[in-house]
C-alpha cells in the first residue's frame, strides 16, 4: 500500500507538470499588463480585444479550420476506402499495399515537408491550398487506415450477406448495416485527422503560401519575434477548442485506446 | 461488381496520394540530396556532412539531446506506468487521459506555456528568487536543458503507453509468487516487473529516440539560437540558405542516423536477451 502511495505521488506530479503549461496560459491571458509576468497582474480582457486587431491571427485561424475539416473528410474517406479493400478481400499484394499505407509513419514529418516541398515546387503545387491539403491528407491516412482496419477485424461480413440475401443493394448495405457497426472508428479517424492538420507545423511550414498561414505556424513565428500575453490569449482560444474535440475523441473511442493504436504504428 | 475492379477502385485514390505526395517526393529528394550545385551527380553534400567538424558536431548535439529525453522520459515515465498497472480501471482511465490529452493540443502552445514557466521572469525563477534560493535567475530555456525539458514533456506519454502495455500483460500471480518467497518490494521489482517490462521499455526508447531526432518546433522556441539540431539546420537550408541539395542530404542524414542507432540498439537487447536465457 505503501508503494502505491509514493507511485501516486510521482504520477500526479508528472501530471501536474505535463498539464501546466495549459493551465498557465489561461490565467496569464487574462493579465492587465503589457507583458507576462506571474503571478498575472489585475484582470482584464485587454488581450482577447487585441486578437481582434490582428486580422493575421483571425484569418489563420479559419484558414487552420477550414484545411482540417477538409483534411478530415477526405483523409477519412480515402483512407476507410483502403481499409475497406484490405478486410474485405483477401488479394495478391494486400501485404504490401498496408505496408504502403502505414509507411508515412516511418518518416519523420519535417522529412516528407521538405520532400513534398522539393517535388510540388517542380509541378506547380507548392504554396497552393491544393498542395497543402494533399500533404496534411497524406500524414492523416495512416491513423485513419489503423483505426479502421481495427474496426473492421471485429466486423462479420455474414452480415453484408445477409442484407444482400434481403435483398438490399450494395450502398443500402454499406448504409445499414456495415457503417453504423464501425462508425466509432471511423468517427475518431475523422477527429484525430482534425487535428493532425489543426496541430500541424512542421509539413506546413513547407508549403504555405506568403499570404495565407495556419495558426499554429502564425503563433510558431509571432513567438520568435515577440513573447506577450497576446500569445497566451490566442493559445486559449485554441486550447479551448481543442478540448471539445479531445472530449468527444475520448467519449467516441477512448485515449488510451486511441494511442495505443496510433503509436504502435510508428 | 467485379472483385478485381473493386480492389482497385477502393485503393486508387490512397495508392495515388501515396505515390504522389510521399514516394515520388522521397525519391526526388534523394536524386537531388546527390547533385551538385551545376545539377551534376555527386556525393559532395555527404562529404561534406561527415568531415566537417561543424556537421559533425550537430549530428552529436542533436544526439545527445535525444539520448536525455529518452532517459528523462524513462526515468519519469516508468513510475507513472506501474501507477497505471496497479491502478483500478477508472483511476487507469483518468491518469490515461491526463497524460494524453496534451498531446493532442499543438506542440507550439505546450512549448509556449513552458516559456512563461521557465522563462527569466518565469514561475520558477520568479518563485525561487523570492524564497530567497538564488540571487540571479536560473537558465533553464534557451539551451540544451530547455530542449530536453521541452523533448520530455512532449514524449512521455509515448513511453508511459508502451511500459504500462507491457506491464498490463504479467500475470498478477507472479507477485503473489513473489511474496510467498519472501521477496522484498525491491527485489520483486528487479526480478519481475522490470525483465517482464522491458519489451514496452525497448519500445518505448525506440520511439521517443526517433521522435527527439526529428523534433523541429521544441529546439527551434526552446532551444533558441543556441540549440541548434540536424531538423533545425534542415529548415534554414531549405527555407534560409536555399540549399536545397545540402538540406536534401541533411534530411537522410537524419533519417539514415536515426535507424541506424535504433536498429543498432534492437541488436544490442537482443543478444543480452538471448544471453540472459541461456544463462539462467
Amino acid at each position: 500500500m505503501k508503494k502505491l502511495n509514493w507511485l501516486g505521488i510521482i504520477t500526479g506530479l508528472i501530471l501536474l507538470a505535463v498539464n501546466l503549461p495549459f493551465v498557465i496560459i489561461i490565467p496569464s491571458s487574462l493579465t492587465a499588463a503589457g507583458y507576462l509576468s506571474f503571478p498575472p497582474q489585475g484582470f482584464s480582457w485587454q488581450w482577447y480585444e487585441k486578437i481582434l486587431d490582428r486580422p493575421e491571427f483571425i484569418d489563420s485561424l479559419w484558414f487552420s479550420l477550414q484545411l482540417a475539416f477538409v483534411t478530415a473528410i477526405l483523409a477519412t474517406l480515402i483512407g476507410t476506402l483502403a481499409a475497406f479493400a484490405l478486410s474485405k478481400y483477401q488479394f495478391r499484394g494486400s501485404r504490401v499495399v498496408n505496408a504502403l499505407l502505414l509507411s508515412p509513419l516511418t518518416v519523420p514529418t519535417l522529412i516528407i515537408g521538405i520532400a513534398v516541398l522539393m517535388f510540388f515546387t517542380r509541378i506547380g503545387l507548392a504554396g497552393t491550398f491544393t498542395g497543402l491539403l494533399l500533404a496534411h491528407i497524406l500524414i492523416s491516412i495512416p491513423y485513419v487506415v489503423r483505426l479502421v482496419l481495427t474496426g473492421l477485424s471485429m466486423f462479420d461480413y455474414t452480415l453484408e450477406k445477409a442484407g444482400y440475401m434481403l435483398g438490399a443493394r450494395p450502398f443500402r448495405v454499406f448504409w445499414d448495416v456495415t457503417l453504423p457497426l464501425i462508425r466509432p472508428a471511423i468517427v475518431s479517424g475523422m477527429i484525430f485527422s482534425f487535428l493532425t492538420s489543426f496541430d500541424n507545423v512542421t509539413v506546413s511550414l513547407f508549403l504555405i503560401s506568403p499570404g495565407t498561414t495556419t495558426l499554429p505556424l502564425a503563433i510558431f513565428n509571432y513567438m520568435q519575434e515577440t513573447l506577450d500575453p497576446l500569445v497566451a490569449s490566442i493559445s486559449t482560444v485554441v486550447i479551448l477548442l481543442s478540448l471539445v474535440f479531445i472530449v468527444l475523441l475520448e467519449k467516441v473511442y477512448g485515449l488510451e485506446r486511441l494511442f495505443g493504436l496510433t503509436s504502435q504504428s510508428h | 461488381m467485379n472483385r478485381r475492379l473493386s480492389i482497385l477502385l477502393l485503393i486508387a485514390p490512397s495508392m495515388a496520394v501515396l505515390l504522389g505526395v510521399f514516394l515520388i517526393p522521397m525519391l526526388l529528394m534523394f536524386l537531388l540530396s546527390l547533385q551538385d550545385e551545376a545539377e551534376q551527380f555527386s556525393l559532395a553534400n555527404y562529404l561534406l556532412l561527415v568531415q566537417d567538424p561543424y556537421y559533425l558536431e550537430l549530428l552529436w548535439r542533436t544526439i545527445r539531446v535525444s539520448l536525455w529525453t529518452v532517459l528523462c522520459t524513462l526515468l519519469l515515465g516508468f513510475p507513472v506506468a506501474m501507477f497505471m498497472a496497479n491502478a483500478s480501471g477508472r483511476v487507469r482511465g483518468i491518469v490515461a487521459v491526463l497524460i494524453l490529452a496534451p498531446h493532442l493540443i499543438s506542440v507550439v502552445i505546450r512549448n509556449f506555456g513552458w516559456v512563461v514557466i521557465l522563462g527569466e521572469k518565469g514561475w520558477i525563477n520568479e518563485t525561487l528568487l523570492w524564497l530567497g534560493l538564488i540571487d540571479k535567475p536560473l537558465r533553464l530555456l534557451y539551451n540544451e536543458l530547455g530542449v530536453v525539458i521541452g523533448l520530455t514533456d512532449a514524449f512521455i506519454a509515448y513511453m508511459v503507453l508502451a511500459i504500462a502495455t507491457s506491464l498490463y500483460g504479467i500475470d498478477t500471480s507472479l507477485y503473489k509468487a513473489a511474496a510467498i518467497l519472501g521477496a522484498s518490494r525491491i527485489r520483486t521489482f528487479f526480478s519481475v516487473t522490470l525483465p517482464l517490462s522491458l519489451p514496452g521499455v525497448v519500445a518505448g526508447i525506440t520511439l521517443v529516440f526517433s521522435l527527439s531526432m526529428s523534433a523541429f518546433v521544441t529546439p527551434a522556441l526552446m532551444g533558441g539560437s543556441s540549440v541548434k539540431v540536424i531538423p533545425v539546420i534542415a529548415y534554414e537550408q531549405i527555407m534560409s540558405t536555399l540549399n536545397w541539395p545540402l538540406g536534401a542530404a541533411l534530411a537522410f542524414l537524419l533519417l539514415g542516423s536515426s535507424i541506424l542507432l535504433v536498429s543498432l540498439f534492437a541488436r544490442l537487447v537482443e543478444t543480452k536477451r538471448y544471453k540472459e536465457v541461456f544463462t539462467a
